[in-house]
């Protein structure tokens, strides 16, 4: 995130896209409704009439894919109507010309005739979201009260928007509302991913990503990558880009991947069409699997070690906002389960002597995480003031340089990271599977209130398994009137790469045409009809959010489902 | 914002106007009884137990809902506030059992707590309880109308901070209670059991039921970490009792999320207790069968992962030493026979910062490849 999560109950305007909010991050949805009771408006643009909806202003619900049409609308409209921040553009951005030419024949009534939204709600989510209008009440943003009266605008997005073969054109699109705007480098605005896992921020900061070492220094660039290797005793480092997850079971089913290492993941239940996933790993000579759970892809390795949970051992998390906070074990480890970074610091000395490196004694030696963290602080710039002593109470935000630093709640203040912020022509695209004849749905993905990522803890909670113990799809009443279908019956949902029976809901939550399909349970696993071959060109992201299926009934009932609360 | 001067208890406060006589006596040290009122919710007013004498006002007034003025002159301490402070909490113990003795919320129970300062032992009036019903419908909450005092922080938090309306006061007068719509079950109505209500809640009304005959407050240890969950990042407050944990909760001013949590925070942490956590490192039955420590032949069945339940059988539990060293050779021998590219290793976005870092660290330095990701994009 760009700003920190406590502004966003300040906001004039918050508008959400792509995050179903208060399923997927519950408690920093109360910051949006605090901010909607006291006045904010809430624009939400999401192809499902998410819970948040029910305290938005405005809802717009294109089908996947198609919100592409709105974001260009808006931004013509934005230009077209001078709701512009016109001395924020000339002073912090570069491009603008290019991009106003960009979206000049995305007028809102074209927008309105490819999503079937009305183009008077589209020009006022352009508006709300760019004066930063408020419903009642006050803005408390001093350069809110004198004119032109543009409040603070937020944007929260999530992997509704990323999930996409172009999803990082579209962060670039989100980026340029946001500069179009003025809504940057200021408390509660921004460009705000929320980000799903309790430490994927931290993994991508300190370089579990094939194409960059520790804070972000790209392999390729060799200078950074001398460094680096300098304060690890090498002369250089491998500059070659590594494979992304999914690139890595590709090679894997080719054979070009012959070992894995897999450490608290299960792409069986998270990686797009998982069929093709377990002939791949299937195919490895060598899978070892670190867990805390015998989960599904733990089930077809060689070796498995069993390792410590989060609340077992100590170390540090990075959350959305770029917290970095101090973890305590709160019990011991079952029987022999060890902390990941002692499994690991195990293993690495005896690859290491087999393979004849020579490396100092105690190379691979870390007595604590603390001292880890020590290391990374000298190896990564943005942690460079990071220690456990600074960790404690508050934690600290990143980037934070030097030891004297108090950490960097709000990017982009005054000057943007590369200089002048730039604005990105974004070419009309739409997802790569569209439905046809055959296969006339959208299939669109996504998690429960309930569950998390692939339920290898939540299923295992007595209480959240009693609320949610089995999956299901919803479906349009339209959609499921065409196969015979009723509320709580079983129905097939078929794409080209399988099929998954599960149960309906039908509602009105998702538009005639689309369904939803969540990748929690084991039994209906929505990613066995997802598909792998069109991945977003630079993030390599698959398109979980817009694939497409068909429904086939089974002729069987069943009863009606036990409400899940969250609707 | 413009600043205010007034006195609270003699003592001179300077204050921003518009805040209210309870937040800044609160703010200086001075602590106003309160049953109702909550910093993060709109004064109710409703408890009457913050009422305070301000001088030329010909009445008391609830300090919780009292805007501080300029010159205003506020006592919150003397002999006509302790008789009616006294007075009311009589007024609640008429109807509410004092079976502190027996009553999982013991010292840690606000009503208890001024009971005791105010020295309230019994009620002076007809004991009569309200409403006596006890819910527990679902595995989270447990509801016990009895301790309700009427507050209604329960209901301000679910609607001004969580959003989910789905409790409000039913019923009038002395049959006033907190209620779902209709009185259907927690789980058929709009609540997200994230337990703010619980956390809020004075007295024993709703409480975890984890928690429920588990132990006292007193013999607990709290331990604060920080959610495995979402990437929100919350701090949640472990109660601890023999190296167990018994209730999750929140605390004042958590860095993150202040006092709240939500369902998977609060209440789904006892996957760590799981009979089928793993204990130890395993060894798949054929590859045992190649290294000779089986006997018996073995193949990993065609059958999908997904279909069926996972099969401790497959697998020999070996030591930390042999599993680790089948792991460095099968590394080893993979580099040296087809190059570091076709080693591939995923970290964690479940892992802390450190694993994660000498992870990649492994991967880049030992083995001698990029090939490291994890489940960012996914």
């Amino acid at each position: 995130m760009t700003n920190s999560i406590h502004e966003i109950r300040d906001a004039d305007c918050i508008f959400i896209t792509g995050s179903n909010t208060t399923e997927a991050h519950p408690v920093l949805s109360y910051e949006v409704i605090r901010a909607v009771k006291k006045g904010a408006t809430l624009i939400v643009l999401d192809p499902r009439r998410i819970p948040i909806v029910k305290h938005a202003t405005l809802h717009l619900q294109p089908k996947p894919g198609a919100d592409i049409y709105l974001f260009l609308a808006m931004a013509h409209i934005i230009i077209r109507d001078g709701f512009l921040d016109e001395p924020f553009i000339s002073q912090r951005t570069e491009d603008f010309a290019l991009f106003e030419q960009s979206v000049k024949a995305m007028t809102p009534e074209r927008a309105a005739l490819e999503t079937g939204i009305p183009a008077k709600q589209i020009e006022q989510a352009a508006r709300l979201y760019a004066m930063g209008q408020r419903s009642f009440g006050s803005s408390i943003y001093e350069d809110s009260q004198t004119a032109p009266y543009r409040g603070h605008s937020t944007i929260l997005y999530a992997m509704g928007i990323t999930q996409r073969s172009n999803g990082t054109d579209l962060v670039h699109m989100l980026a340029n509302l946001a500069m179009l705007g003025g809504h940057l480098g200021k408390p509660s605005t921004g460009v705000n991913p929320l980000r799903g896992q309790s430490n994927v921020q931290g993994a991508c900061d300190l370089g579990g990503l094939p194409n960059v070492l520790p804070g972000y220094q790209p392999v390729t660039d060799a200078a950074k990558r001398k460094t680096v290797a300098e304060k690890w005793g090498l002369t250089d480092l491998p500059a070659q880009l590594g494979l992304t997850v999914v690139e890595l079971t590709q090679a894997a089913e080719t054979g070009q991947v012959k070992a894995l290492w897999v450490m608290g993941e299960n792409p069986m239940l998270s990686d797009p069409d998982v069929t093709h996933v377990e002939s791949a790993l299937r195919n490895l000579d060598f899978l070892v699997v670190q867990d805390i759970f015998l989960n599904e892809t733990a089930q077809l390795a060689h070796v498995v070690l069993p390792a410590a949970a989060s609340l077992e051992k100590d170390g540090s998390f990075t959350n959305t906002e770029r917290r970095i906070q101090l973890l305590q074990p709160v019990v011991k480890p079952p029987g022999e389960a060890l902390p990941d970074w002692q499994i690991i610091g195990a293993i690495a000395p005896k690859v290491e002597a087999r393979l004849g490196h020579d490396r100092p004694d105690g190379y691979w030696d870390y007595g604590s995480s603390a001292q880890i963290m020590t290391e990374i602080a000298e190896v990564t710039p943005i942690y460079g003031g990071v220690s456990y002593e600074r960790l404690v109470g508050q934690g600290l935000v990143w980037p934070c340089p030097t030891p004297d630093h108090l950490g960097t709640p709000i990017l982009h203040v005054g000057q943007f990271s590369r200089g002048l912020g730039r604005f990105y022509p974004v070419e009309l695209h739409l997802p790569a599977e569209q439905p046809d004849e055959e296969y006339p749905l959208i299939l669109t993905t996504g998690r429960v209130l309930y569950h998390y990522h692939t339920g290898t803890m939540t299923r295992r909670s007595d209480g959240l398994d009693w609320i949610a113990p089995r999956g299901y799809v919803e479906v349009n009443p339209v959609d499921a009137e065409q196969i015979g279908l009723q509320d709580a019956g079983q129905v097939w949902i078929v794409s080209r790469r399988g099929k998954v029976r599960t149960q309906a809901r039908v509602s009105d939550k998702v538009a005639a045409g689309v369904v939803f399909l969540s990748f929690h349970w084991k039994e209906a696993p929505a990613n066995r009809l997802t598909q792998d071959f069109a991945l977003d060109p630079i993030a390599k992201i698959p398109e979980y959010k817009a694939c497409a299926v068909r429904l086939e009934s089974t002729k069987r009932k069943g009863k009606k489902i036990k409400n899940s609360g969250a609707g | 914002m413009s600043k205010i001067t007034l006195t609270i208890d003699g003592k001179s406060i300077q204050t921003e106007a518009g805040t209210s006589v309870m937040t800044a006596a609160l703010a200086n040290g001075i602590d106003i009884p309160h049953l109702c009122y909550h910093a993060d919710l709109l004064p109710s007013g409703g408890c009457r137990l913050c009422m305070v004498q301000v001088e030329k006002h010909s009445k008391l007034e609830a300090s919780c809902g009292l805007i501080c003025q300029d010159g205003m002159a506020v006592e919150t301490d003397n002999e006509t506030l302790t008789n009616l402070r006294r007075d009311i909490i009589d007024l609640f113990v008429s109807d509410h059992p004092l079976n502190c003795v027996v009553c999982d919320k013991n010292g840690a129970c606000d009503l208890q707590k001024y009971a005791y300062q105010y020295n309230i032992h019994e009620t002076h009036y007809d004991f009569e309880l309200s409403k006596t019903d006890y819910c527990a419908d679902n595995p989270f909450i447990v509801w016990d109308h009895q301790y309700c005092i009427q507050c209604a922080q329960c209901v301000r938090v679910c609607d001004e901070i969580v959003g989910a309306n789905a409790i409000d006061h039913a019923g009038r007068g002395f049959n006033s209670y907190v209620a779902t719509p209709f009185d259907i079950p927690m789980a058929e109505s709009d609540c997200v059991f994230c337990g703010s209500c619980v956390q809020v809640c004075p007295t024993a009304a709703l409480l975890p039921r984890q928690k429920i005959g588990q132990g006292r407050e007193w013999e607990m240890e709290r331990i604060r970490t920080i959610c495995g969950y979402c990437g929100v990042g919350c701090s949640v407050e472990y109660a601890c009792k023999d190296g167990q944990i018994i209730y999750a909760q929140s605390y004042d001013n958590a860095p993150v999320n202040g006092s709240y949590l939500c369902v998977k925070g609060r209440f789904g942490w006892d996957f760590v207790n799981k009979p089928d956590r793993l204990t130890q490192p395993l060894i798949r039955k054929d590859l045992a069968y190649q290294l000779g420590l089986t006997d018996e032949p073995w193949q990993l069945p065609d059958k999908s992962v997904l279909q069926g339940k996972a099969k401790f059988d497959h697998y020999l539990p070996v030591s930390w030493g042999q599993a680790t060293d089948i792991v460095a050779d099968k590394i080893a021998d993979t580099v040296q026979q087809y190059g570091p590219d076709a080693f591939g290793g995923l970290t964690s976005a479940r892992c802390t910062n450190e694993e994660n870092y000498i992870f990649q660290k492994f991967v880049r330095v030992a083995v001698g490849t990029n090939s490291v990701d994890h489940c960012a994009r996914l």
